[in-house]
């Protein structure tokens, strides 16, 4: 019975910080980019994911005459190796979502402390925003 | 009292011969994952995944910038499946299709190349040329899109190791030469499973 109750807190901790699968939101704080560096909104919901690997930068150009291209700089900070999913997603002049049929999540496998690169294209003219999404 | 264990045998009986089949258990999940299925198949997500690299790229060539006109004729040429998979290369092509279509940049022709069809929309075309005595002017494509999918298969002890290389380019058809080209790989590992289970 003692050893029952002292190992509550432990099964406690455990399920307080494992197993998240939240979404934590990237977004511009403009809504008018402006070409390289962007300036970027964060919604956390996922502390540990966060916690674990952050968007150092992001970054946009225009290729193709008038299609937006997003490229961000990711970062895992923990030395062990991690995979994590991401997904961009477009908007439109009115804030409507601009559906493309590749917008899927995708895996990103990360070496321990490893920065690496994602990037997307938006497949329609229209599309002048952007939020880049991050799950477990 | 034997009115009730009747009762009882009749229900008991009347389940054990019917059978108390449980409910098949099926969720809907989002086909954009990641709760979708990863086999060491091509799944939804590695078609997307493959489908969304390739589309960047050649967006980003510039390939299309000096295209003669807009939007510029695209026809889809052969597309090569060389993997041990019984698959529809439209999962991909379908999918760069609507996504250049959407661009504005491109649209598909449907009567040249081995492409998808719009078999109403050529006898259309055909009762047209019936009706109004002239001869319809197709389009000559601008561009054609070549695809081959490739599998390499590499195994050690613990682990099978798929490899598909999805591989595309596109061929200005004026001058026979390829403005862009790219090859994207998903790689899979499975675990071996032990040949005596317990």
């Amino acid at each position: 019975m003692k050893n029952f109750a002292s190992s509550l807190p432990v099964v406690a901790l455990a399920l307080l910080f494992g197993g998240c699968q939240n979404v934590n939101t990237y977004e511009n704080a403009e809504s008018r980019a402006t070409p390289n560096y962007v300036a970027d909104k964060r919604v956390i919901t996922d502390n540990t994911l966060a916690g674990a690997v952050r968007v150092v930068s992001i970054n946009q150009a225009t290729v193709s005459g008038n299609l937006l291209k997003i490229q961000a700089t990711v970062e895992n900070l923990k030395s062990s190796p991690r995979t994590v999913n991401y997904k961009f997603e477009w908007f439109d002049q009115d804030g409507m979502a601009v559906n493309s049929p590749n917008e899927v999540w995708k895996a990103l496998p990360l070496q321990g402390r490893e920065s690496t690169t994602i990037s997307t294209v938006a497949i329609s003219p229209k599309a002048v925003d952007f939020k880049l999404k991050f799950r477990e | 009292m034997s009115k009730k264990l009747t009762g009882l045998l009749a229900v008991g009986a009347l389940l054990a011969l019917t059978g108390c089949e449980s409910p098949t258990e099926t969720r809907t999940v989002d086909s954009r994952g990641p709760d979708t299925i990863n086999t060491s198949a091509i799944n939804t997500q590695d078609w997307s995944n493959a489908a969304d690299q390739l589309l960047a790229s050649l967006l980003s060539s510039e390939a299309l910038t000096n295209a003669p006109r807009t939007p510029a004729i695209l026809a889809v040429d052969r597309i090569i499946n060389n993997t041990s998979l019984m698959v529809d290369t439209d999962l991909l092509i379908k999918k760069i299709r609507v996504g250049l279509t959407q661009t504005g940049k491109i649209a598909v022709t449907n009567t040249l190349g081995l492409g998808e069809r719009a078999v109403v929309a050529s006898e259309a075309a055909e009762l047209e040329e019936m009706q109004s005595g002239k001869k319809q002017k197709t389009l000559v494509p601008d561009y054609t899109l070549y695809a081959k999918l490739i599998q390499q298969t590499d195994r050690n002890s613990k682990l099978t190791q798929n490899t598909y290389s999805f591989q595309m380019s596109l061929v200005q058809v004026k001058t026979g030469l390829t403005v862009w080209e790219d090859e994207k790989l998903i790689t899979k590992q499975t675990k071996a499973k032990p040949a005596i289970g317990w």
